[in-house]
């Protein structure tokens, strides 16, 4: 493993028989798992490259429970590792040798329907497609998409603050909650927000969502709900350039239309996708452009004109348009299956998740390709072009020596090259394990000790989730000590009135 | 009282720092528009942003836009106007309501994070704030964000900027989302409906497919102060129920159609198109019934925001044991109440009755007499005011900055 975790705390393994003895007080029968066979079920999330086996597996099925827990593992210094359903692609619920691991599976009923509020008020657990699933029947849905959306959990969502396709029309996951029941490490129960918009004071809510199991372990969660859009027609569009597609994107932005989604994908991509799909994807272009409009049909039919015009303005070479709904989701088929069509030409892949500013985008390209060069190994691009988020799968044999490693260090060099053409190290798969260590490419170290600051305001142990997120970890009284100059300063030489 | 007017992000920093080691808290301030809201301040300088106001970078092609906090909001609109984008959670212009000459900052804007009708659709200046360069409580420039859409690195520290009325840091640089401009807005009126009515034709029409883009009722009582900028609705003497529709022509135009078939049980609806739709809107917005020069101008205005369908209960309710007026946006989430002039502002009340709904209420505008004894902001449950302050102080542990403003002084 080459990331680093937080040395094991011994004395906390020496009494592991007497914490199992404690949680199974606290949560009864089959809710405490420590076997080990029974727990390799949890020893990774979606990023299997790195797996370790808790200490033990606790699943709780109510908010006292939960409460409970917390408060009996903050009293004896125990950390902890929230988890939902365990498809987080950054290693956010990786757990630790010397931690309980806390399972929200079992929080899976939805509370609260009301259409006149137009909200849902849920527990964690729920899959993120349930939701929508739940209130289809008056015509609304959870607009967030991750591609996961089958499996994960509507909990993990808020603690990754998840994206997915169309949340360049829609937002993400912070736009779409509005409160929450969180517990904290210390086993106190507060609630945040509500069916209102705004939260009153600061605003929690915004902070809790993408602190990625950091700040507390949330027990239910309200999101707003949308009316689903009456129709949705898709435009398939190839490029001979890739610069030419990426253009194509600049000016539909730059036209004021904002599509329900707008995907990339590059020549290795397409060959994937299509020879695993079918889709009847063009295989002699540079880039494939899927870009769906989504609203009233007349809304729909005029937007898809416009697109097409702008798309043969930019020199598309191939250019498709939905005239049904089989024909739309065959256009999708092959984005959709990208990574398990990627994952039939290639042993292994890494999925990398960079955000550039838009018009970087050729130039991102290009640096991944020398890249590709430079360390030996291919690449497939697919990207959420819309928005700039980056999704280039490396391909590498993991039983090839040295190849895992090329791979890691191909993919750290795409994110440096995210944040040097001004964008980010992460668009919406979180920090976890997996860019920890790159968080120092991006942010100084006074910029990443208010926010282990903050982290100290939920968690001043640091008990919940250690070695996630922050490369260095500080103690609490250490960040919060001040630097004052001895003396009374007087104000600096500034203009005053 | 010394005024440090700060030139450039190495002069906020001195001048926190010697705040911090002179313990001698300061009060930020941009274009001091909003300064009578909330508590008065136990601070003994004051530390002033407005040169700060340089347009940093914009990119209408990228949809974000660079600026110095200091930068005046009415410059910034012009600015992206002239390319057809448009902030798209429409801020308040809290000038006419408080009675300052002036719109203020773009660190104003945020600090405050007041939305306008469009919150229901496009969400709130947290959803619109990508990145921020600012100073800590500690002395310290930090950023948080970035300058793209799509960002989940490290905490979102801007949702809490957004809306700390200048108590975690001082914001030197932002940068914000913005939107292009619809091309066309129709509006929908139903005149004559009381609260109830109008907050059920509203839940309706938010809950069609139908993209509502504004949802407001302006009661025929809130009317009765003919305020100009409302012109020919206002005139009518009757309560008026207002739905937006915006996006390209054709679209708009349709969708309006269909609405007002859906809304048909509620009345016949008539329609106002782009200028004379947009008037109505920033009229809502910036709450101008209640304008600081107009009949009410004297009275204590409260700024509710509550679960939407209890809207027109919470605000009849306040309205009839007050004897004051209100108005609705955010399709009843949202209320605007002037009560009469009274020592506490009718406080227990308000506070009791948006408790029982689930919301919370700010007092936006009152005199100081009045911000003294009664909490502007709306007091939280004892774990989560507690955590609110461990957050504060990660950012600010000596508070220096804006000292008591979000909580009253107990004597």
């Amino acid at each position: 493993m080459a990331i680093m975790m937080p040395a094991s705390d011994q004395a906390v393994l020496a009494r592991r028989s007497e914490i199992v003895a404690a949680l199974r007080a606290i949560v009864p029968g089959e809710g405490v798992i420590d076997t080990p066979a029974e727990m390799r079920a949890y020893e990774s999330d979606g990023l299997t490259a790195y797996r370790q086996p808790p200490m033990v597996v606790v699943l709780p099925d109510t908010t006292e429970q939960v409460s409970l827990i917390l408060k009996y593992c903050a009293a004896h210094g125990i950390k902890v590792v929230p988890r939902g359903s365990g498809t987080s692609l950054s290693g956010g619920a990786l757990p630790l040798e010397d931690g309980v691991l806390l399972g929200l599976g079992k929080f899976k009923r939805i509370r609260e329907i009301d259409f006149d509020n137009r909200v849902v008020v849920t527990e964690p657990g729920v899959t993120n497609l349930a939701i929508s699933q739940a209130v289809a029947h008056a015509g609304f849905y959870y607009a967030p998409d991750p591609s996961s959306q089958i499996a994960c959990s509507i909990g993990g969502n808020v603690a990754e603050n998840s994206g997915g396709v169309h949340c360049l029309k829609y937002g993400m996951t912070t736009n779409n909650v509005l409160g929450c029941e969180i517990v904290l490490m210390s086993g106190e129960i507060l609630r945040i927000g509500g069916k209102g918009c705004e939260n009153s004071g600061y605003d929690l809510m915004g902070v809790i969502t993408g602190s990625e199991g950091l700040l507390g372990v949330i027990t239910e969660i309200t999101v707003r709900i949308l009316q689903k859009p009456e129709t949705a027609r898709a435009l398939m569009v190839g490029f001979a350039e890739v610069e030419a597609a990426g253009e194509c994107v600049a000016r539909i932005i730059g036209a004021g239309i904002i599509p329900g989604g707008m995907e990339m994908m590059d020549k290795p991509a397409i060959h994937a996708a299509e020879a695993f799909v079918r889709a009847g994807y063009p295989l002699d272009v540079e880039a494939l452009l899927i870009i769906e409009l989504d609203g009233p049909k007349i809304e729909v039919d005029e937007l898809i004109t416009r697109v097409e015009t702008i798309a043969r303005g930019c020199g598309s070479v191939t250019l498709q348009i939905s005239s049904s709904e089989a024909e739309r989701n065959l256009f999708w088929a092959g984005r959709k299956a990208a990574f398990p069509a990627v994952g039939r030409i290639s042993p292994d892949y890494l999925c990398m998740d960079g955000t550039i500013p838009r018009g970087a985008l050729p130039k991102a390209l290009a640096r991944i390709r020398e890249l590709g060069e430079k360390y030996q190994l291919g690449c497939a691009n697919v990207f959420h072009a819309g928005d700039g988020n980056l999704h280039p799968l490396i391909l590498y044999d993991a039983n090839k020596p040295g190849e895992i490693e090329r791979a890691e260090a191909f993919g750290a060099d795409i994110l440096r090259a995210c944040v040097e053409f001004g964008g980010v190290l992460t668009g919406e798969h979180g920090v976890g394990i997996e860019k920890r260590d790159l968080m120092g490419d991006m942010f100084t170290e006074i910029d990443l000790n208010q926010q282990q600051r903050l982290k100290c305001a939920f968690d001043a142990q640091g008990l919940l989730n250690p070695g996630k997120v922050f490369p260095t970890l500080h103690r609490c009284a250490e960040l919060g000590r001040m630097h004052v100059h001895a003396g009374k300063l007087a104000f600096p030489d500034i203009p005053r009135f | 009282m010394d005024t440090l007017k700060v030139r450039d992000a190495k002069d906020v920093e001195e001048v926190v720092r010697a705040a911090i080691a002179n313990e001698q808290p300061l009060e930020i301030v941009g274009h001091g528009g909003k300064r009578s809201i909330g508590h008065a301040m136990a601070t003994n300088a004051v530390l002033d942003v407005s040169a700060l106001n340089a347009v940093t970078s914009y990119e209408p092609n990228e949809l974000i836009v660079t600026l110095q906090a200091g930068a005046p909001l009415a410059d910034v609109l012009s600015l992206i106007d002239a390319k057809n984008q448009q902030f798209a959670f429409e801020p308040v212009n809290t000038a006419p309501l408080l009675g300052t000459p002036v719109s203020g900052t773009i660190g104003g804007m945020i600090a405050a994070g007041l939305a306008g009708p469009r919150r229901i659709k496009a969400g709130g200046a947290r959803d619109h704030l990508l990145g921020a360069h600012a100073v800590s409580g500690f002395g310290d420039s930090f950023k948080t964000g970035g300058r793209v859409v799509k960002n989940v690195t490290g905490y979102d520290l801007c949702k809490l900027l957004a809306g700390s009325w200048g108590t975690l840091s001082v914001m030197t640089e932002v940068t914000l989302k913005v939107m292009p401009k619809p091309e066309a807005e129709r509006t929908l009126l139903l005149r004559g409906l009381d609260d109830a009515a109008a907050n059920k034709a509203m839940t309706v029409a938010l809950g069609s497919p139908y993209d509502v883009s504004g949802a407001a009722h302006l009661p025929k009582s809130a009317l009765r102060t003919r305020t100009d900028e409302l012109g020919d609705i206002a005139g009518q003497g009757e309560a008026v129920t207002a739905l937006r529709l915006e996006g390209i022509t054709a679209s708009a135009t349709h969708r309006a159609g269909s609405l007002r078939e859906l809304l048909a049980p509620f009345g016949a609806a008539t329609l106002i198109e782009d200028a004379a739709s947009s008037v109505l809107w920033a009229a809502i917005r910036d709450v101008l019934p209640f304008a600081a020069s107009g009949a009410l101008g004297a009275w204590p205005v409260w700024r509710i925001v509550c679960p939407p369908a209890s809207g027109a209960l919470l605000g009849t309710q306040l309205a009839r044991e007050t004897g004051g007026d209100v108005i609705y946006d955010w399709g009843g989430g949202l209320i605007w109440a002037a009560l009469p002039p009274k020592a506490d502002a009718h406080a227990p009340s308000v506070r009791q009755r948006v408790d029982a709904v689930g919301g919370h209420a700010t007092l936006i505008r009152a005199v100081e007499d009045v911000r003294r004894s009664v909490d502007v902001f709306h007091p939280q449950a004892p774990g989560v005011a507690a955590l609110s302050e461990r957050v504060r102080a990660s950012f600010d542990p000596k508070s220096i900055l804006n000292r008591g403003r979000l909580r009253r002084a107990t004597a």
